[in-house]
């Protein structure tokens, strides 16, 4: 069945507490909006298929928990991402201002060098909205990672955002060279699909 | 010849007939038109020369005709030779060309014999003679016909006799004039032809022409080599005897042999008619010093034994030794200490005064191994030192603790040639530079490669386990390693030893706080005191806390918040340590985490396991706040999901991902019960995961050690070669791509998942070429420029030399070059003649006789008849103490004779 897969991609989100990283991803993955969604604890993860330019891939992705507390245990997994999304609520500064904490603790934990980083602004359906989209943009820009807005809740937003990451991570180069390595992504079921589909795509 | 061709009937054309020679004729012409026809693709590498090939079988022998083409070559029509209508390939000026070996090929001597841009040869395809005179002569008339036939404008030549002799045989036909390339080949030329002039006689004799002809041009080389170079001998790091300079640990770097096998001058005299010099054995014009021009080129040494190469090449080959350090030890390791004979670690770690522990943990060794067979592969002389030199704080007054280099800038490899190499090497996943990994894989290195092989390798790694085992049992921390958790972006071997300090931390911690709560216990604890006293200000300390519920394990307030229920200030509790991982454990987790599948209940069963940390924390927290709720927890742990009112600052509310009916968070609140941090069962058990490293490296086979310092060994050798490169002041070709492609290298093999030998391989013969490079520079810049000071002549010259290029000393012997190739060369005379035992005379002339004379004669002469055209005659003579040869090219008009 999963004959057609090009390759495993390990994406990570990141985020303050009650952004909606776990909304965003249960969207993404089961179209779904959960009002009364659990506080995720430690990390969690789900799988998606995604097909771009008429090829597969086969997406897990890691939920992470926002709390402080959990930080001591959540970067472990970052470890192997090719990707990562920063979420931040965009009716509360604060989520905001520690996008840059955010940013160098990937900077941090991640080893690979060039993880393709996303900035995404959740909640735009909300009334109060208190970070422009400029002054993300502008965040975004300095920080050269993509920028997206969107909603977990009215859905607005959330393939594209998931799409565009994964479209920016095959066309990033320097992926290439570790195609040939037989690359792990976190997940073993389809060594030999990761291990030789990056040529076709670049 | 076969006769039924030609008495075949015009219809039925029947090749089964022809003769074997007929069809090798005809595979020939096939093969030439085939060639003339195609485009020719010009391949991109370094040689000069485009070839091509094609196997023809001539009855039962294999031949191979070969296509040579020098690339890109102008038509040498601007010499003076104007008469461009004749473009019979001797006719140039070509007398000598300048050597480089870039343009070697095995047939390529006929280009500098004959000065031929473009040729064609047919060669024996095995190592195997054409000694008989018909089997020649065949071959020789193949060619002929051949060559007439297609009309060709190139030369055609056969190897004759055996192939080492490179002794061909050619021919070619074009403008009307037909030329005999002949050539012969021997020992030792007879008398008469070992001067220019009786060569110039023999020269005419083999013309006889019908007329007189012109003066012959002659032009003269003379060959000197130099290969006993006295005191400027180069010989690296020569110090790979057992005794290691401690001060200056480094991976091996350098040549055991001197890189330069040779140095060869060459004088050389172009273009002056027979009348006018004189060569015979009684008196010759051919004063070396008088010569117009002169030449060096350095010959190499083939393949001299690189020691960094060698160390790297070493451990490569032990990657696929899979036998266990005990077994390779044998007795050894078995029984390691007597009373008489102290393991070296008990000295190496033992303080100036021995502690009562050290001695009982002497005592209780010696009891276990009373026999002490086995000899120790590294004694304990060489051992010792290379266990300070890792362990640097068994010994206060050290000179190289770590972090030594930290300060000194200078010495940093990135300061000079390569900006982007530190930037660059942040990519490695290895460990800091002279860490205590670092220099464990250099001494790794030196024990397999000098200091007794396998055995001593096994050695090192037995006492540095043993180390290991030692610091943990008595909670002493590892020196030279990043402080802080395992890092992953290090090498796994690293983070072993990283997260092994970690777990002795905390074994100190825990031991130190034990201690501490004797004391305070004893004391009656002034903390407990305090809070006493300051519950007591309230006057109801006693009713709010009763005896069993007493608030334990408080770190500090948080943000003057008080309890919802009791208006108690809410403490943050002491909570546990972060567990540690390192990545191989990592995987597994992850492993285990991604095989629960992605649905609902997986989830669930993945925040149940991923739950023990927060229910640490939820019990700690109670511990600390008496009388706490659940909310109270949630607005230290997760204030995002505390609402507050608006209206009332101290009141909220959770938020509905909080409230929702049994969540996790919920449950567990009520499960928990209030334990400090210090008596809940550990997360992270530093015990068992010491005892887990120390085994894990403990069983390491030596294949396996090997991998483990891999990546650090490829990083540390691309840093000692840029450090010797950043040594020398010359430039080496493309050195800035091959360091390049070096890093590249060395990033993959520390990143690969999975460590792949072939890659390590391949660096290692990069790394070979590249030492070897540098040695040779290295050599020649002590013999041309002893004093090290810096000189960009010179500095271009050496590095022309290196690529294997012949230079022209403009200026001969008052060049710097040349007056230190002569001076060289005079003492090597000298000890010569002083083995010899010869008078020590002052040597007029410091140059030996010559190792090899070259003459070239030219002259244009009318062949074979007085009304034929003039053709150009040539005829070369290389002679040399045991090989005397000729290469003649004699034409002949075909038109009118």
């Amino acid at each position: 069945m999963d004959e057609d897969i090009l390759t495993t991609l390990k994406l990570l989100i990141i985020g303050e507490s009650g952004v909606g990283k776990s909304s965003l991803l249960l969207r993404f993955t089961e179209d779904n909006f959960d009002p009364e969604q659990t506080l995720t604890i430690g990390v969690d993860f789900k799988t998606k298929r995604l097909s771009i330019d008429d090829n597969t891939v086969k997406l897990a992705i890691w939920d992470t928990a926002g709390q402080e507390r959990f930080r001591s245990l959540t970067p472990s997994y970052y470890r192997d991402a090719q990707g990562a999304v920063l979420v931040f609520d965009v009716s509360s500064y604060s989520t905001f201002a520690k996008l840059e904490k955010w940013l160098l603790e990937l900077d941090t934990y991640s080893t690979k060098s060039n993880i393709v980083k996303m900035i995404v602004g959740n909640k735009i359906d909300v009334d109060n909205r208190e970070v422009s989209r400029e002054e993300a943009m502008k965040f975004a820009r300095r920080h050269q990672t993509l920028y997206i807005e969107a909603s977990a809740k009215t859905k607005d937003g959330v393939q594209c955002a998931f799409e565009e990451l994964v479209h920016k991570i095959i066309q990033t180069p320097l992926w290439e060279s570790y195609a040939d390595n037989g690359l792990q992504i976190g997940n073993k079921d389809h060594p030999a699909e990761s291990s030789c589909g990056y040529c076709t795509l670049s | 010849m076969n006769e039924e061709i030609d008495d075949s009937e015009f219809y039925t054309q029947d090749f089964t007939t022809a003769s074997e020679w007929e069809i090798f004729i005809a595979r020939m012409e096939e093969i030439i038109n085939q060639w003339k026809t195609d485009e020719v693709i010009i391949e991109e590498n370094k040689s000069i020369w485009s070839v091509r090939q094609e196997n023809i079988i001539f009855a039962d022998f294999d031949f191979t005709f070969y296509w040579y083409k020098k690339k890109d070559v102008e038509e040498v029509s601007e010499s003076s030779d104007s008469d461009s209508r004749s473009r019979n390939p001797v006719s140039g000026n070509f007398d000598f060309e300048m050597f480089s070996e870039a343009d070697l090929t095995n047939e390529s001597c006929i280009s500098t014999w004959y000065g031929l841009d473009e040729f064609m040869v047919l060669t024996p395809t095995r190592n195997v003679g054409i000694n008989s005179e018909s089997r020649i002569k065949i071959l020789l008339s193949s060619v002929y016909i051949v060559s007439s036939n297609v009309n060709n404008d190139i030369p055609i030549f056969v190897q004759i006799r055996d192939k080492w002799q490179k002794c061909f045989m050619g021919v070619f036909e074009g403008n009307g004039v037909r030329t005999n390339f002949e050539m012969v080949h021997l020992r030792r030329g007879p008398q008469h032809c070992q001067y220019l002039t009786g060569l110039l006689d023999l020269f005419k004799t083999k013309i006889m022409s019908p007329c007189s002809m012109d003066p012959i041009m002659c032009s003269v080389q003379l060959t000197y080599v130099l290969s006993d170079f006295g005191n400027f001998i180069w010989k690296q790091d020569s110090n790979n005897s057992e005794i290691i300079d401690m001060e200056n640990v480094r991976l091996p770097f350098g040549v055991t042999v001197e890189p330069i096998k040779s140095i060869i001058l060459k004088s050389t005299w172009k273009q002056l008619p027979e009348h006018l010099v004189v060569d015979s054995e009684s008196y010759t014009d051919f004063d070396p010093h008088r010569a117009p021009i002169w030449s060096i080129l350095a010959q190499m040494t083939k393949e001299p034994l690189c020691l960094l190469g060698d160390g790297l090449t070493e451990v490569y080959q032990l990657l696929s030794n899979h036998s266990n350090v005990y077994d390779s030890l044998g007795d050894y390791a078995n029984n390691t200490t007597t009373p008489e004979t102290n393991n070296p670690l008990d000295l190496l770690t033992e303080p100036a005064v021995p502690t009562i522990s050290t001695l009982l943990n002497k005592a209780a060794r010696s009891t276990i191994n009373k026999h002490h067979k086995g000899v120790p592969p590294i004694s304990e002389n060489v051992l010792v030192p290379l266990l300070y030199f890792l362990f640097p704080d068994a010994d206060e007054s050290s000179t190289y603790p770590y972090g030594r280099d930290s300060n000194n800038e200078k010495d940093s490899p990135t300061k000079n040639k390569f900006i982007n190499l530190e930037q660059d090497s942040k990519s490695f996943k290895t460990c800091p530079q002279d860490s205590l990994i670092w220099r464990l894989s250099i001494v790794l290195t030196h024990a397999l490669q000098s200091l007794g092989g396998v055995k001593a390798f096994a050695h090192i790694w037995y006492e540095f386990v043993q180390e290991m085992r030692y610091r943990w049992e008595k909670s002493m921390p590892i020196p030279g390693l990043p402080s802080g958790f395992p890092d992953l972006r290090t090498c796994l071997l690293n983070q072993k030893l990283q997260m092994l300090n970690c777990c002795i931390e905390r074994k100190i911690a825990r031991e130190t706080h034990r201690a501490s709560q004797h004391f305070v216990d004893a004391e009656n604890s002034s903390e407990d005191d305090d809070e006493f006293y300051e519950c007591s200000e309230d006057g109801d300390s006693n009713k709010k806390y009763s005896m069993w519920n007493q608030p334990v394990g408080r770190l500090g307030k948080f943000n003057e918040l008080k309890l919802l229920k009791t208006g108690d200030p809410l403490y943050i509790p002491v909570t546990q340590e972060p567990v540690l991982k390192t990545e191989d454990q990592l995987e597994e987790d992850t492993e285990v985490l991604l095989n629960l599948g992605d649905d609902n209940e997986a989830s669930e069963v993945r925040a149940r396991i991923m739950s023990a940390s927060l229910l640490s924390d939820m019990e700690s927290f109670k511990a600390a706040n008496p009388g706490a709720i659940v909310e109270d927890f949630i607005r230290w742990y997760s204030p995002n999901d505390w609402i507050i009112d608006e209206e009332n600052e101290d009141g909220g509310y959770l938020s509905p991902r909080m409230n929702i009916q049994n969540n996790i968070w919920v449950q567990m609140w009520e499960t928990a019960k209030p334990v400090p941090a210090h008596r809940q069962k550990r997360l992270f058990d530093d015990t068992r995961e010491a005892e887990k490293i120390l085994q894990f490296l403990d069983y390491r086979n030596l294949s396996q050690i090997c991998e483990l310092i891999v990546p650090v060994l490829a990083h540390g050798a691309l840093y000692r070669l840029v450090d010797e490169y950043n040594g020398i002041t010359v430039n080496i070709l493309q050195a800035t791509a091959r360091v390049t492609a070096m890093t590249k290298q060395v990033e993959r093999i520390s990143r690969d998942v999975k460590f792949q030998p072939r890659r390590f391989d391949a660096f290692i013969q990069d790394v070979s070429n590249f030492e070897l490079t540098l040695s040779q520079i290295n050599s020649l810049g002590y013999k041309f420029n002893p004093s090290g000071s810096f000189d960009n002549e010179i500095n271009e010259k050496i590095g022309d030399l290196v690529i294997g290029k012949e230079i022209e000393l403009l200026e001969k012997s008052n060049s710097n070059i040349g007056s230190r190739v002569l001076s060289m060369f005079s003492d090597a005379q000298n000890t010569a003649n002083m083995i010899s035992g010869e008078t020590n005379e002052k040597l007029i002339n410091p140059l030996p006789t010559p190792f090899q004379r070259e003459f070239v004669m030219r002259v244009a002469a009318v062949k074979p008849a007085s009304c034929s055209a003039r053709c150009p005659q040539f005829l070369r003579a290389i002679l040399s103490k045991n090989e005397f040869r000729l290469c003649g090219a004699f034409s002949e008009d075909i038109v009118f004779f």
